[in-house]
Order: C-alpha cells, then sequence, then structure tokens
C-alpha cells in the first residue's frame, strides 16, 4: 500500500462519514424545503461533501487526481439518490395521508348566486325566436307616441267611440302640436314600419304598452308583442296558420285554436283567437271558465283604411296583423293568476324562474 | 249589455224550438260575445200569487206578522218576518203577495213545508224578489197591485214572465244596431237561417192610438241645428196617467239592469232597450210655449239634469230646449225642468237622430256616460225614428192610457240616404283565401237584411241606415266571412320571399344592445326585475339631485305616484331594496334594463327615450355556511361589475388621461374611461351617492357622464332601512353595434413578469400611474395590473400610500432574456417617474422587487 493509497483510503472514509450524518439528518427533515437545506448543507456549491473534493483536488498530486475526483462523484452521487427516495418517501407519506382525508360531502356547498332573465324577458325572446322561424324581424319604436301613429293611422279618428276600448295617458302637450300619448298597443310601430319600406314586411314588434286600468287582471303597463305580414297575396288562411304554427310551438303540439269575429278599427275582418284549453283537453275548467277555450290573442287582416295612410295600394297588398300580451301567455303557461306579480321586484318570485 | 230570451222570443218565429246555449255559442263564434248566461227563476215552481184578507202581529215576536192569504179558493195563515206586509183592502182589490205553499221550490233549492215560527205554524212562506230569484233585493216581500192583471191563485212564474235567461253580451263598437233586442233578435235569423228562424213583422196603425180623440196641432218643432240634428220625429200623447207600470214590465226592466220609475218613462226605456234607439218624454206642459227648439247651446248656459247635477254647457253642445230655456242635453241626459211627473197628463214623446261626434264631444267632457250618449255616439238608424216612435207611443198609451193627440211632427230636411256598395266575389276569396259561392255570399248578405242584387259577376248591395258599420267592400267580405262560418277558413302559411333585409335602425341596435346587457347582469349573478315606467316626481328628485331634468308629466295619471315618466331607473330600483329587505330577503342583488324619458328640444316631435342598465346590491358576497366580515360587499364589487358590463357592451374601459387634449384627437366613440365624482357633485342635496365611494363612467370623445356607480349615500340607507352598506349602478345602454375584437392567436412565447412597488402621495389615482406606464411606449410591455394597494400607518409614509404593480413583458417571435427584459423594464420606470416629476410634484420613491 503506497502512499496514495492510503490518501484514497482516508478519503472515501471521510466521504463514508458525511454521507452516514447526510441520511441521518435527511431522515430527520420531514418536509421538502428542510430536505433542500440538508441537501445543500451536504451536496451544495458551498457544501461539506463538494468543499471536501475541492480541498482534497487541491491537495491531491497530478496523477491522484483522477482516483480522488472519482470518490467524490461517488459520494456525490449516492446524495443525489439518497435525496430522491427520501423525497419519494416524503411524497408518499403526503399522499397517504391526503388520502385518509374524509370530508362530510353533505354539508350545503358554497353557493354561487345565479342571476337570471326576468319571466317575462325569458318568454318574449322565446317568442322572438318562434316568430324567426316563420321570418319575422323585431321592430321598435318610441312609447311615447303621436294620437297619429297611435290613433289616427289606425283608423281611430278622434270622436270615435273606438277609442273607448284603450283607456289612454295622455301626455301634456303643447296647443298646435300632435298631442303625445304612451302607446297603447304597440301598433304603431308597424305604421312606423309601413311609412319606412315598401312590401314585403314581416315583422313582430314587441314592447311595453299603457292603459288607464289597474286591478288583480289589469295593470297600467304591460307588454304586448304584435304581427305583421304584408305582401300581394295574403290571406286569412295564412293568418290562421301562422297562428297554429305559433299556438303549438309555444302551448305544446297537437292544441287547436279557433277564430271568433271580432272588431278591431285598424283590421277587416277582425277575430278573437281562442286555443283549446290545454289544461282540461276541452272537458272544461277554470282557467277556460268551462268552454274548453282561452281566449289568447286579437288578429284580423290589415284594414284599407291603414293602408291608405302609409300609402300601400290596398288592391295590390293584403296583409294581416295580429296581437297578443306577453304577461297573458306567461301567467297562462305558468298558472300564476296575478298580474302584478311581474312589475313587484320581489326577489322571492324573480328568482324562481332560472 | 243585457239581453231577455223571453223577449226575444216574442220577437221571433222559431219552428223547431232552440235552446238558450244553443243561440248562445252561435252567437259567440259568429261575432257577439256572449260574456255569460244568467238563469232567471231557475227551478222557481209552485209559487202562487195570492191576496192579503187580514194581518195581525205574531202573539210572540214583535217582528213577525201572521198574514191571512187568499188563493182563490181558501184562506190560510202564514207566518211573515218581512216588514212591509201590506194592509189588506176589499176583496179582490186587495195588495196581492207571492206565497210559496208547501211543496213549492225556489230558485235557491229550498223545498217548502209547514215549520212552526215562535210555536205558531206556517205553511210555506211569503216570498222577496231575492228568494223568487228576481234580484238580490231583500228588504221585503214582493206586492203585486191589482192593476198588475195577474190573477189571484194564478202560478206566479208563468204570470210574471218567469223563468227566463239573461245573456250578457259584449257588443263591439261598431256593432250600435246590436244594441237592442230586435238588433239582436235580427243577428239570430240570420244566424240560425237554415233552421227557419225569422224575424215577426209586426206593423202599428196609429189610428188605433187617435182613440177617436179630436187631434189637435202637432207638437211644435224647429231645429236650428239640422247639422247636430238631422232628424226630430216627436209624438204628441194626451191624457195620461202616470203610474207604476205593470209587474210584467217592471220586472223586465229589473232583469235588464233598468231601474222601473213610472209608466211613461219605462215605456221609453223599454223601447230603448227594444230598438237600441233613445227616447225621450218630456212633460209637455212644463214646456215654456210648448215647442221644442234643437239649438247649439250658448256659452256658459246652465241646465239642471235629472241626476240633479247642475252642467254648464259650451256653444259646441247641442241643446233641447223650450221657448226659454234648456231642457236636455242632446242625446245625454234630460233635464229636471220638463221631467214627467205624477201629474203629467200631456208628454211629447221625442225621437231623434243626433250627430255621433257632437254627442261623443259633449258626454265625454261632461263625464256623462248614459244608455243615450252610448248609443248616440255609436250611431243609430235615422230612418226607423218613426217605426221607434210609434212603438214606444203604444206602449205608453197601454201602460198610462192617454191616446194620440196630433199627427207626428218630423223634421227631416234631407233624407239620409242608404248606402250602395257593390261586392266582387272573388275578393272575398283573395282576401279570406277560401272559395265561397256568388250564391252563398248573396245569400249570407240577405240573411242580414241587405237587398243584393247580381250585376254580372258583381254584386250591388244595398245596406239599410241601421248599419253604419257597413260603408266599404271590406265590410261586406266579413260580414259573410262571419255569416257563411269563419270556420270554414283553411290553414296556410305564407307564400312569401323573406321580407327584404332591412338595416339595422339605431332603435333596434338598442334594442340588441339591451337583451346583451340582460344578458351580462344575469350572468353577473344579478336578477332581472321589471318596474312600471310611470313613477312619483319625488322619486324622480331624488335620483336626479342637483341637475333638475323636468320629468314628462301624464295629464290624466292614476294616482300622484304614477303621474310623471321615470327619467332615471335607480330610484326605483332602490325601493326594491327596501321592499325586499322586508320580506326577510338578505343578500339582495337585483337589476333593470328598461326606458328612460327626458324632455327633448322644441324641434323634436318626441321626447328622447334612452335604455338604461341600472342595479342594486346589499348584504354579502357568495359565502360558505356563514357570512363572515370579508364576505360583506364593498365598493370594488360593483366597480367590478360595471367593468365586466362595459367590457361586454363593447365599449372600451381605458385609464384615466393625464392630458385631455392628447386624448380628444383619439375620437373614439367607444372608449370611456371612470373617474370620482366631481367635487360639485359631491354635495348631492338628495344624498343618493356616498361623496367618497361614487365614480362616473364618462366618453373619452365627448365628455359626457355615461353612467354613475358606488355606494349609497348613509342617509339614504338610513331612510330605506338597510341593515348594511349597498351598491348600485346605473349606465346608459350604448346604441352602437357590439363590434367583435379581432382575433389575435395566443403567443407560443413565455411572458415573463416583474414587479414594481414605490410609495407615492395617496391622491394620486391608480389608474394616473396605470396610463403612464401603458404609454411608456415600450413595445415589450403587454400588462399592467395593480397587486397591492397598502396604507397601514407606520409602515408607510404619512400621507403616502405603497402599490405594488406587477409589469407583464414578452415578444411575439422569442423567449425574453433576462437582461432584455431587466432594460425594458428600467425604460417603463424611467417613464413614469419622469412623466410624473413632470405633471406632478409628487414625489416618488421606487423601489424594485423581483
Amino acid at each position: 500500500m503506497n502512499q496514495s493509497d492510503s490518501r484514497a483510503g482516508e478519503l472515501a472514509r471521510l466521504f463514508d462519514e458525511s454521507l452516514s450524518r447526510y441520511q441521518a439528518e435527511l431522515a430527520e427533515a420531514k418536509d421538502e424545503p428542510a430536505l433542500r437545506v440538508v441537501h445543500a448543507r451536504y451536496a451544495g456549491k458551498e457544501g461539506e461533501i463538494r468543499k471536501r473534493l475541492a480541498d482534497a483536488l487541491k491537495a491531491a498530486p497530478g496523477p491522484d487526481k483522477r482516483a480522488v475526483g472519482q470518490a467524490g462523484n461517488t459520494a456525490l452521487q449516492k446524495t443525489e439518490e439518497l435525496f430522491a427516495s427520501r423525497l419519494a418517501e416524503l411524497h408518499a407519506q403526503k399522499r397517504d395521508a391526503d388520502l385518509k382525508r374524509r370530508l362530510d360531502v353533505t354539508v350545503p356547498g358554497r353557493p354561487h348566486k345565479l342571476g337570471g332573465l326576468h319571466l317575462l324577458t325569458q318568454v318574449r325572446l322565446e317568442l322572438e325566436g318562434i316568430f324567426a322561424e316563420l321570418g319575422f324581424q323585431v321592430a321598435t319604436g318610441p312609447q311615447v307616441e303621436t294620437d297619429f301613429h297611435n290613433f289616427e293611422a289606425l283608423a281611430m279618428p278622434k270622436d270615435h267611440p273606438a277609442r273607448d276600448m284603450q283607456d289612454t295617458f295622455y301626455l301634456r302637450s303643447e296647443p298646435g302640436r300632435d298631442p303625445l300619448v304612451l302607446r297603447t298597443h304597440t301598433s304603431p310601430v308597424q305604421i312606423r314600419t309601413m311609412l319606412a319600406q315598401k312590401p314585403p314586411v314581416r315583422i313582430i314588434s314587441p314592447g311595453k304598452v299603457y292603459r288607464k286600468d289597474d286591478d288583480p287582471t289589469h295593470s297600467p303597463m304591460f307588454q304586448q308583442i304584435e304581427g305583421l305580414c304584408v305582401d300581394e297575396g295574403i290571406t286569412m288562411a295564412d293568418l290562421k296558420g301562422t297562428l297554429l304554427y305559433f299556438v303549438q310551438r309555444f302551448f305544446g303540439p297537437g292544441i287547436g285554436l279557433r277564430l271568433r269575429p271580432s272588431f278591431f278599427p285598424f283590421t277587416e275582418p277582425s277575430a278573437e283567437v281562442d286555443i283549446e284549453c290545454f289544461f282540461c283537453k276541452r272537458s272544461g275548467c277554470r282557467t277556460c271558465k268551462g268552454s274548453g277555450y282561452i281566449e289568447i290573442l286579437g288578429c284580423g287582416m290589415i284594414d284599407p283604411e291603414v293602408f291608405r295612410h302609409v300609402g300601400y295600394d290596398s288592391e295590390k297588398y293584403s296583409g294581416f296583423a295580429f296581437g297578443t300580451g306577453l304577461e297573458r301567455m306567461t301567467m297562462l303557461r305558468y298558472g300564476i293568476s296575478d298580474l302584478r306579480l311581474f312589475f313587484a321586484g320581489d326577489a322571492r318570485f324573480t328568482e324562481q324562474f332560472r | 249589455m243585457k239581453v231577455s230570451w223571453n223577449w226575444l222570443c216574442e220577437l221571433l218565429d222559431i219552428p223547431g224550438g232552440i235552446s238558450p246555449q244553443a243561440v248562445a255559442d252561435r252567437l259567440s263564434v259568429s261575432g257577439v260575445a256572449v260574456d255569460a248566461i244568467h238563469p232567471i227563476g231557475k227551478n222557481l215552481s209552485g209559487a202562487i200569487v195570492a191576496e192579503v184578507r187580514g194581518k195581525r202581529p205574531h202573539p210572540k215576536a214583535d217582528k213577525l206578522t201572521l198574514v191571512d192569504v187568499f188563493d182563490g179558493k181558501e184562506v190560510t195563515q202564514v207566518v211573515c218576518g218581512a216588514p212591509n206586509v201590506p194592509n189588506p183592502g176589499e176583496p179582490g182589490q186587495s195588495p196581492r203577495v207571492v206565497w210559496a205553499r208547501p211543496g213549492a221550490t225556489l230558485p235557491s233549492g229550498m223545498t217548502l213545508s209547514v215549520r212552526e215560527v215562535r210555536g205558531i205554524p206556517s205553511p210555506g212562506m211569503l216570498c222577496a224578489e231575492d228568494e223568487l230569484g228576481l234580484s238580490e233585493d231583500h228588504g221585503g216581500i214582493l206586492i203585486l197591485q191589482p192593476s198588475d192583471g195577474i190573477p189571484i191563485g194564478a202560478d206566479f212564474a208563468q204570470a210574471a214572465g218567469i223563468p227566463d235567461w239573461v245573456f250578457e253580451l259584449d257588443i263591439t263598437p261598431n256593432r250600435p244596431d246590436l244594441l237592442g233586442h230586435i238588433g239582436v233578435a235580427r243577428e239570430i235569423a240570420a244566424l240560425f237561417r237554415q233552421e227557419g228562424v225569422r224575424l215577426k213583422q209586426r206593423s202599428i196603425d196609429l189610428d188605433d192610438l187617435r182613440g177617436n180623440q179630436p187631434q189637435s196641432e202637432s207638437a211644435h218643432v224647429v231645429v236650428e241645428d239640422p247639422e247636430g240634428c238631422p232628424r226630430y220625429f216627436a209624438h204628441r200623447i194626451s191624457g195620461v196617467h202616470v203610474g207604476p207600470s205593470p209587474l210584467f214590465y217592471r220586472l223586465r226592466l229589473q232583469r235588464l239592469g233598468v231601474r222601473a220609475l213610472s209608466n211613461v218613462v219605462d215605456a221609453t226605456n223599454l223601447a230603448l232597450l227594444q230598438f237600441g234607439h233613445p227616447l225621450h218624454a218630456f212633460d209637455l206642459g212644463k214646456l215654456a210655449g210648448q215647442k221644442i227648439v234643437v239649438r247649439r247651446a250658448q256659452s256658459g248656459e246652465k241646465l239642471k239634469t235629472l241626476d240633479g247635477q247642475e252642467r254648464e254647457l259650451l256653444a259646441s253642445d247641442l241643446l233641447i230646449a223650450d221657448a226659454e230655456q234648456g231642457v236636455a242635453v242632446a242625446g245625454v241626459m234630460g233635464g229636471q225642468t220638463s221631467e214627467v211627473s205624477a201629474t203629467t197628463t200631456e208628454v211629447l214623446l221625442e225621437c231623434a237622430y243626433f250627430s255621433p261626434a257632437s254627442i261623443r264631444r259633449t258626454a265625454r267632457r261632461l263625464k256623462l256616460h248614459t244608455e243615450a250618449s252610448h248609443r248616440f255616439e255609436r250611431g243609430t238608424d235615422p230612418n226607423a225614428l218613426a217605426e221607434v216612435a210609434d212603438a214606444c207611443a203604444e206602449l205608453i198609451i197601454k201602460l198610462s192610457g192617454g191616446h194620440l193627440a196630433a199627427p207626428p211632427t218630423d223634421v227631416y230636411r234631407h233624407q239620409i240616404p242608404t248606402q250602395q256598395l257593390t261586392l266582387r266575389p272573388e275578393r272575398t276569396a283573395a282576401i279570406l283565401g277560401l272559395s265561397i259561392p256568388v250564391a252563398t255570399q248573396k245569400e249570407c248578405l240577405e240573411a242580414l237584411g241587405l237587398s243584393v242584387t247580381l250585376d254580372g259577376t258583381r254584386l250591388q248591395v244595398e245596406v239599410p241606415t241601421r248599419r253604419p258599420d257597413l260603408t266599404r267592400e271590406i265590410d261586406l267580405i266579413e260580414e259573410v266571412a262571419r255569416i257563411h262560418g269563419i270556420h270554414h277558413i283553411p290553414t296556410t302559411l305564407p307564400k312569401l320571399a323573406m321580407a327584404a333585409p332591412t338595416t339595422q335602425s339605431s332603435g333596434m341596435i338598442r334594442y340588441r344592445n339591451a337583451d346583451r346587457a340582460r344578458t351580462l347582469c344575469a350572468s353577473l349573478g344579478l336578477s332581472e326585475v321589471l318596474l312600471f315606467s310611470m313613477t312619483s316626481p319625488e322619486r324622480v328628485r331624488l335620483g336626479e339631485g342637483s341637475q333638475a331634468t323636468q320629468p314628462l308629466r301624464i295629464d290624466n295619471p292614476l294616482r300622484e305616484e304614477l303621474s310623471v315618466l321615470r327619467t332615471k331607473l335607480l330610484p326605483g330600483l332602490v325601493d326594491l331594496l327596501r321592499q325586499n329587505l322586508a320580506h326577510g330577503q338578505t343578500d339582495i342583488r337585483l337589476f333593470e334594463v328598461g326606458e328612460v324619458f327626458l324632455p327633448s328640444s322644441q324641434s323634436e316631435q318626441l321626447p328622447t327615450e334612452k335604455v338604461h342598465v341600472a342595479g342594486v346590491l346589499c348584504g354579502h358576497r357568495d359565502f360558505f355556511l356563514k357570512p363572515s366580515v370579508s364576505d360583506v360587499l364593498d365598493f370594488y364589487d360593483v366597480k367590478g361589475l360595471v367593468d365586466q358590463l362595459v367590457i361586454g357592451l363593447g365599449l372600451q374601459l381605458t385609464w384615466q388621461p393625464l392630458d385631455k387634449v392628447e386624448v380628444r384627437t383619439e375620437a373614439n366613440p367607444r372608449a370611456v374611461f371612470i373617474r370620482s365624482i366631481p367635487e360639485g357633485a359631491k354635495s348631492d342635496e338628495n344624498k343618493f351617492w356616498h361623496p367618497g365611494a361614487t365614480a362616473e363612467l364618462v366618453s373619452v370623445e365627448s365628455g359626457e357622464v355615461l353612467g354613475v356607480f358606488g355606494e349609497l349615500h348613509p342617509d339614504l340607507r338610513q331612510s330605506l332601512d338597510l341593515p348594511s352598506a349597498a351598491f348600485a349602478f346605473e349606465l346608459e345602454v350604448p346604441g352602437l353595434p357590439i363590434e367583435k375584437q379581432p382575433y389575435v392567436a395566443p403567443s407560443r412565447f413565455p411572458a415573463t413578469s416583474r414587479d414594481l412597488s414605490f410609495f407615492v402621495d395617496r391622491d394620486v389615482e391608480a389608474s394616473r400611474l396605470l396610463s403612464t406606464m401603458e404609454k411608456s411606449s415600450e413595445p415589450l410591455l403587454r400588462g399592467v395590473a395593480l397587486l397591492e394597494d397598502y396604507r397601514q400607518p407606520g409602515h408607510v409614509p404619512a400621507g403616502q400610500k405603497a402599490l405594488l404593480f406587477s409589469l407583464t413583458y414578452r415578444a411575439d417571435d422569442r423567449t425574453l432574456t433576462d437582461e432584455e427584459v431587466q432594460k425594458a423594464h428600467q425604460k417603463v420606470i424611467e417613464h413614469l417617474r419622469l412623466e410624473l416629476q413632470r405633471h406632478e410634484t409628487h414625489k416618488i420613491a421606487i423601489s424594485l422587487r423581483q
């Protein structure tokens, strides 16, 4: 055994001794950061083993450097292995501990409060969608209207008894100007549309309307949805077909309808539309007052007088119009009996319809 | 309108017999809405008319009477509790009562028997009107006079025209001809023509009504306003004895909702109910000069109407006057001075035709809607006056005695002609989408009493004046559809080219954006509500604060709380917070999207309508099981919500600019920024917003304030009784189309961030620092975020705050080196330092942190 051999043996012993202390300290460390601190102290840049190796390399004569280096690298490699296995052990312990966790899954979850659209908005969007399938575009107009657009152009001149059918709110107006009203129906939108474009016209006009009425079944403000279709060759049969499509899409397949002649100043012939009562299947119940039918809307063929006001030739064009209350549609479908709930802003009502 | 089935049956020949229900059903589907059918006197049987022969008090009860009644064979004692048992008179002339004998049944379903009343047996009972199913009246028993002509012992139900059915009809304003039984009967005859139902024809011979009495001069009538009164027809009837009408007629009127008054007046009302044409009876003796003048009132002329009200008239009102003064508001209501009374012996019976528009104007102005004005303003038949007046005169003479004293007066200068219309039968098919044979169309129109002739391929139709609604071909088409049966119309879908695409109007853009705002608010956890557009002036004031926008007023509001149109949504929403809390709700988040109304400039025809979106929040954020202090909502909740809303509505949220001139050149209509409310608005007299926790949303382009959000003022909170702070926002829904942002592919190269923290004076707003950093023109800087705003005393110099920002750097074509990032970061810091020194005097100590 020469001198270099014994130096090498001494060095290996010192490395072994460091390794065993390193291993003991690793075993003491309980988490990854602590593990890394220990590791740095032995195998880091300034660590004990690396330092010792550097010193030994410096001290060793040339030919021995290779053996010294090999011993040092073996030790360092060993630290990496020990570190990795201890880290894996810690991870496994943590994982096992985590898997022992047992929650009471029946405790209520952290709620995510949902917002939502008003039921009437939901129904309006649905109706807009149904009529879009038939090619009806949405049209809008102002809610404060001129007497001309709301009445005159719809064949309801001043001093006409038909005005009694709609109790009207008037706005303070200046003398000499056309009086302003809160529109009593969305029909003025039809007038504005026809004044602005030539046939074919196929629109629906949803929106707020106002009548001077206030009781459980009448609200001074409510929403209407009206339809208008004008072209050459439009007939009352087309009106009936359009309504049947709408009724079956909205209230359910198989529901029939009937027209009852009626009167509106702006349509001729005019009709009220009843649908077969979907609550009792026409056997008679409270909703249909025993008649088997529920009244849902008014309709008719556009009166030539209206065409005259908008400059359409009533010999060339014909058309139909219909209108219904959004609230009424909604109340029927959801079985809501008090109209005022829609406008009361009670969160307990609003939040039911998500 | 109420219609008696028995009366209809008097007017019609019904060979096979039809049920009231069948008639109601067919009327309903043919244009005459039947709201209800009420049975009258149903189940009434066994009640007879008996004469009162004696009465005395019940020995054991003050309020009961023992009544001796005679049924034509024998006298029976009945116990009666009514207060109005009549005193007996001579047999045969004594008052009569209705006696429900044992075994009789009443409409209530009760069957009578012998029952002991306070120790005395009573065989059945004497009946009040309600017990007989005649009315709701239970004030006393029904008393009949011998003059009612119902014999003793007769079955009451049969003798008095009971049972009956009353139809409640909803007559549309275009059909004044249906406002009388004869019109309804004519309609039924048309609808049941195939069953052989026909209207009975009846004529009156005036000679019979003259009663061989000497004839004097006709009533003197002067029509000064033939435009307002195209025709005035009058009978002069002498020798009347005014008194009650017989029971049959009293019951008939009552059943139809008209109070029986006296035979003469009742006769005019019965004629009105039969023909739908109003008549008026004047006491001729009370008419000055025994003369009628139809003229316009003098402005301010006064007249006391039959309801006891003094009416002041205008020169536009049509007046019926005598030689001296007004005696009736024409077509609306009679006056008191010439009213028929017990002493009247001579009557002038008016049956006139008045111009509908004139009557309507007067009735509306006087707020006097009467049976007469209702019919006149819808249009009566000017050519039926003689027939109606003759029938009414006949009835007056039948009920009150008397006779026609003179030939009738008829002032009718210009005959109102019947309408001549042409119907092209193919036009019916073009409108209805249903081919109806020409012969059928002709037959339908004839069934309604129109005269129709076939002229080549066209139908020439003569429309009687009782149908003012039939003036055009289209009106005839409707009649054909109704009478033929609208149910024959088939079901097709419109064959039409897609409606030409219209360019989106600004109104439609706003409408779509409003729906977008609704969806956004709902996704942000708010529930939608809908409130009235009408509100109270106080609420408007609460919302408007120091800016005094005058709301639009409704001339005829339902009530003061709904008398103006809202200018903002929040005052209504804020009140909902209070209401919902009162219902026991706690964490409330509500929104509304709706119109607000603002006065517009003189040149505009209509006021300005804008769509706003507004919301209110109070309580906590979503919490687990039980809210903790850190779950309480604060200003930054509402701000974060508004940020999302603004971006979702297509607006571009920019940081508040440092230099206004520089920003105005951007001219981007979508650019908005947020700033704290100006000092002036902080002293808001309504105390709506908290002055230190409220911000405005401002358009960069115009400087216009588009919205406000923040915390409600503590005083408002207190007045609403809110337990904790509440937050709100309101902004205008933009009328610009929402532009889609161009797609940018995510970078393949990683971003690096650097922190930057420093102390700065507290009043330097974060937006100012963020905007400066973003404008540093460093191309690698891709984002700046504020991570901390720290103000703990002791850790931060007095009057300052510690801010921590994170700056993100990235290149699109390579991974940045540390050196590149460091260089860029230094450049941004330098820019920030210089800019702040240039514009402000604030000291800034910038320190760097990795």
